[in-house]
């Protein structure tokens, strides 16, 4: 999420009101406002709104919201007379370049810092991390136009921002700050990125780090703003924010040249759109008239065409419109979702529990009729608990996770046993006897599947008591099934049994083996078991 | 007053004879232990009716060597009354109490050695340890000396002298039942109808003996059930499935992006399992290229087979809407899931890697943004919240998207759970042509202010006490 820092006094200077008013309604548009502080407020916006990342564009919208100043705001933009080639062997490595000139900017050292965390948030935002797009900076001044971006070998050096030596690429993918974080973006390719001036002086290695040469300061009149990345439509969204927010704090945009097209535009994208659709979508009646005004407030432009249309026109720096939809959303937002009349649908259907949940519940019943309290434990655990502490193999098809936050959650569980010993363990400290049951999933091969098991502890648990509660739960779910010895390691030899229903093994009981009640530091005798829940009829196969 | 047991009863008897007299011997009377008199008297003194007095008092006994040498004299007495003149150490050892015996004297400074022979000093005398022995006296040295030898033994003796009070003077004179008492009520007693002249014991009610600990259902189980029954009554299907999902379902068929953050290693559990694309997938990856034959634009860039194939798990139960809806597209649709989701987050008081998360879709003809408002208020107000409020929000896969706030006293507005209707991007490759309104909330976060936990932990790593301890029905029914 993008917490955006709104100074108050440049934000009540751009919005043209008071930062109370702001603020009670910032949230309407789609916003958390994080903390208020003496002379700034932190408000944290949606990842689908770069365009509100920065002071000048949540004065924008909220200029709009408020009635301010509605309709689609118009961004003059005229040739600077600055090209760009674009060297064609970047086609593999870094195709996509935007750029821009903003002149007759008025830095100090606070608009440098909106500025830079925009650019920032961008990189989170639309940039995915700087893969797809890059944003750079340069102080205009300080370098010859005509630009080249080009693909150079990675031996080529310059001096790297905050840094007063002279450095190859490859050097600073290895000791420059930047260079290691963001490395793996570039790192396998044989050439990388470069931007330099007609005098071959170093703009940017992008998607790295800019050169000291064009070091932005309190003295910079005008930028020159470079895009790069993989992705044409995020590139020139990158770069239609920037321009339309520097714009919004007094600049003038100017275009450049890339292979032989002008760009930006800041030019509108235009839709036209249903009323009906939207009304329906909405469950709000709506004319085309309302529809525009609405949309106007939205800081869209909007016309209405007929009874039923309208033309909308989306301003640049608007990523997130993708579809209609994404129009009738702002307009619910500027008619209020307060203000929308709520009412269930009046759609007929009856109610289902799933058979598995019911089945679920009729084990829950009967275990807590033996006197068991019912836990709930992690389905993420380890090997150790699992198999180790159990005496037993692993089982086959259990999952393992590929990334674990730690040791404690590597896989996930194919036995609930294991976690109910764990869960005595805890409670070692608390009176006995303790009877502890817990039915939930268990995952093998990829399968979930829900399981039933209990245990008892106390200083006369033992093979009967095990026998007794296997025997009474497989009862009230309607399981017949017939017992043989088993072999399961976790039990004492010559006390357990396997659960057989119609030839294939469900479940197991017995009294747990000296050995696994070290394993789990338990003192008392512990009487067990366990029941695949696809054994009970009416288990649907899934 | 509290009720007076048989046993205080029969000890207030006698000691209205007595007045005051030790346990040994009101005991004797009573054909009991004195242990027993004194704990019965101690619970009459509880209610005033008596008074216990402890008496201790020191004396000496004789281990099991000095009541030896009380018979014989201490081993340096009968050595000394075998010393003659002329009288050699070899002679001396034959004595049995040599081996303490010569030491003492010779510690005592009582007898000479000059080479062999062996000669008592003048004036040698051990009378004043034997007297020590006779007679021991705390305060005496010699006492001392035969205690730290292990010869005597200094005791602690307790007698308790049992007095009644005039409070149970008064008892006694109104009249006490001394009849039998019957501890418990038998099958005999019953059968045979003797129990009408069975004096059956009086308890004092106000105690509880112990606490008896039922078997429940976990009190997160039970807000769970409380919500399934609430979305059953409005008519839902509930829905269940696994816990591993593809990609294609988790993330591709709900239009996130291949290159969405949330889709990252470091948010998502992935799996090395992977599974075969669902027939028709391509649909969906005709919605993200280019936004099908929507007026979507969809997402542009690169859409790749093995990244939809790969499992994770869940991390939502929109996965499981998204397949109900795609194996019923004939409207309507009303379902609901309740069920374990998985976030690769570090773990702390308020963030668990698995967590329940609820999730309801409903598919029709004509159902609008405002029905959606309408059955979330529905939902909120059955679960006790009266007070509930919507905001605009952003979710990759629905739009318009809200978030409900409900109001809990003394909290403020918290921020419940998210909603939406779902785009077309999502609805449209599935062949769904109604729109899906759609709403999630984590059941988690209604626990914790339900159960005023302060560690979602506890819920899955319970010390049993708190299992235990907290009541069926918390509080009134949906309120927090």
């Amino acid at each position: 999420m993008a917490v955006i820092t709104l100074p108050y006094k440049y934000l009540e200077r751009l919005t043209r009101t008071d930062r109370k008013t702001i603020l009670e309604k910032v949230p309407l548009i789609g916003s958390d406002v994080e903390r208020t502080e003496e002379d700034h407020a932190d408000v944290e916006f949606f990842p689908d709104r770069p365009d509100l990342f920065s002071p000048e564009g949540v004065a924008r919208a909220m200029r709009g919201y408020l009635g301010i100043e509605t309709g689609l705001p118009e961004y003059p933009v005229r040739p600077s007379g600055i090209s760009f080639a674009i060297d064609p062997k970047l086609a593999d490595i870094r195709p996509v370049l935007g750029a821009a000139v903003i002149r007759g900017v008025a830095f100090d050292d606070e608009s440098i810092q909106s500025i830079m965390s925009l650019q920032e948030s961008l990189h989170w935002a639309v940039g995915r991390g700087r893969s797809k797009v890059a944003i750079g900076i340069h102080d205009l001044d300080a370098v010859t136009p005509p630009f080249r971006y080009i693909a150079a070998p990675r031996s080529r050096s310059f001096v790297p921002l905050d840094y007063t030596e002279w450095m190859t690429m490859e050097e600073i993918l290895e000791k420059h700050p930047k260079g290691r974080e963001y490395a793996k973006i570039v790192k396998d390719f044989p050439l990388f990125p470069l931007i330099i001036d007609s005098h071959d002086h170093v703009l940017s290695f992008p998607p790295i780090i800019n050169g000291e040469r064009t070091r932005v300061t309190v003295d910079t009149k005008n930028i020159l703003l470079d895009t790069t990345g993989t992705d044409k439509r995020a590139v020139s969204v990158a770069v239609n924010i920037i321009c339309t927010a520097m714009a919004e704090a007094g600049a003038t945009i100017e275009s450049v040249e890339i292979g032989g097209v002008q760009t930006p535009t800041l030019a509108p994208a235009e839709r036209t759109v249903s009323v009906t659709e939207c009304s329906r979508l909405l469950g709000v009646e709506l004319t085309a008239a309302s529809m525009a005004g609405l949309l106007e407030k939205m800081r869209f432009g909007a016309e209405p065409v007929g009874a039923d249309r309208v033309k909308v026109k989306v301003p640049c720096y608007r990523a997130d419109i993708m579809h209609d939809w994404d129009l009738f959303e702002d307009v619910a937002i500027a008619y209020g979702y307060d203000r929308i009349e709520s009412h269930p649908p009046k759609t007929f259907t009856v109610g289902k529990p799933h058979p598995v949940q019911v089945n679920a519940a009729l084990a829950r019943e009967v275990f807590t009729g033996l006197g068991y309290l019912e836990v709930m434990p992690f389905t993420l655990t380890n090997e150790d608990v699992l198999y180790k502490r159990m005496q037993r193999e692993e089982t086959k098809g259990v999952l393992h996770v590929m990334h674990p936050i730690s040791i404690e959650n590597t896989v996930v569980r194919t036995e609930l046993l294991p976690l109910l010993l764990e869960f005595l363990t805890i409670n070692r400290h608390r009176e006995l006897p303790q009877r502890l049951f817990t039915v939930g999933d268990v995952v093998v091969d990829c399968r979930t599947h829900q399981q039933a098991a209990g245990v008892s502890t106390h200083p006369d648990a033992d093979f009967s008591e095990a026998y007794a509660s296997a025997d009474a739960v497989l009862h009230d779910l309607s399981v017949g099934y017939t017992v043989k010895e088993s072999a399961d390691p976790a039990f004492i030899d010559g006390r357990r049994g396997d659960i057989i229903v119609a030839g294939k093994k469900v479940g197991v009981f017995g009294e747990v083996h000296p050995a696994v009640l070290t394993a789990f530091e338990l003192e008392h005798p512990v009487a067990a078991f366990e029941l695949d829940l696809r054994a009970v009829p009416g288990y649907p196969a899934l | 007053m509290a009720e007076l047991t048989q046993n205080e009863k029969r000890l207030l008897a006698t000691l209205a004879k007595e007045k005051k007299a030790d346990a040994p011997h009101i005991a004797g009377l009573l054909e009991a232990t004195p242990e027993a008199v004194v704990q019965w008297a101690f619970l009459a003194q509880d209610k005033g009716l008596a008074t216990v007095e402890r008496i201790a008092s020191k004396e000496f006994v004789y281990t099991d060597e000095g009541k030896t040498y009380a018979q014989n004299g201490l081993p340096e007495t009968q050595l000394l009354r075998f010393i003659l003149p002329g009288t050699r150490v070899a002679d001396l050892k034959k004595h049995a109490a040599f081996g303490i015996g010569f030491g003492q004297l010779r510690k005592k400074g009582l007898v000479n050695v000059e080479g062999t022979a062996v000669a008592k000093v003048p004036g040698a005398s051990t009378d004043a340890d034997e007297a020590a022995l006779k007679t021991p006296s705390a305060s005496d040295q010699k006492t001392k000396e035969l205690i730290k030898r292990g010869i005597l033994q200094e005791c602690e003796t307790v007698r308790y002298a049992i007095a009644i009070t005039s409070e149970g003077l008064a008892t006694v004179q109104k009249g006490l039942d001394l009849r039998a008492e019957n501890g418990t009520l038998t099958r005999e007693q019953i059968l045979s109808g003797s129990w009408k002249n069975a004096n059956l014991r009086r308890y004092d009610v106000t105690k509880l003996p112990k606490k008896a600990y039922p078997g429940k259902i976990h009190p997160y189980q039970r807000i769970i059930g409380e919500m399934r029954e609430i979305l059953l009554e409005m008519g839902f299907t509930e829905l269940y499935g696994g816990i591993v999902q593809q990609c294609f379902w988790n993330f591709d068929a709900l239009f996130q992006p291949q290159d969405h953050p949330a889709r990252e290693m470091q948010d998502t559990f992935y799996l090395r399992e992977t599974l075969p694309l669902p027939p028709g997938y391509e649909t969906v990856r005709a919605m993200h290229l280019s936004g099908g034959e929507t007026s979507s634009t969809g997402w542009g860039g690169a859409w790749k087979e093995e990244k939809a194939e790969q499992c994770v798990l869940r991390t939502h139960t929109t996965c499981l809407s998204i397949q109900h809806l795609a194996q019923n597209k004939i409207p309507p649709v009303k379902a609901f899931a309740v069920g374990r989701v998985y976030r690769r987050e570090s773990i702390d008081t308020t963030h668990l890697a698995e967590f329940e998360q609820l999730e309801g879709i409903v598919m029709d003809e004509d159902v609008s943004f405002a029905n959606l408002l309408g059955i979330l208020r529905e939902f909120y107000n059955r679960m006790g919240f009266t007070s509930v409020r919507f905001k605009p929000s952003y979710y990759p896969y629905t739009e318009p998207s809200l978030d409900a706030e409900v109001y809990i006293d003394g909290i403020g507005w918290i921020e419940m759970g998210g909603a939406g209707v779902f785009r077309e991007e999502v609805t449209a490759p599935i062949g769904i042509t109604c729109p899906v309104l759609a709403w999630g909330l984590g059941v988690s976060r209604i626990a914790m202010l339900r159960l005023g936990l302060k560690d979602l932990r506890l819920l899955h790593k319970s010390d049993v006490m708190f299992l235990r301890e907290t009541p069926a029905l918390w509080k009134a029914k949906g309120g927090i």
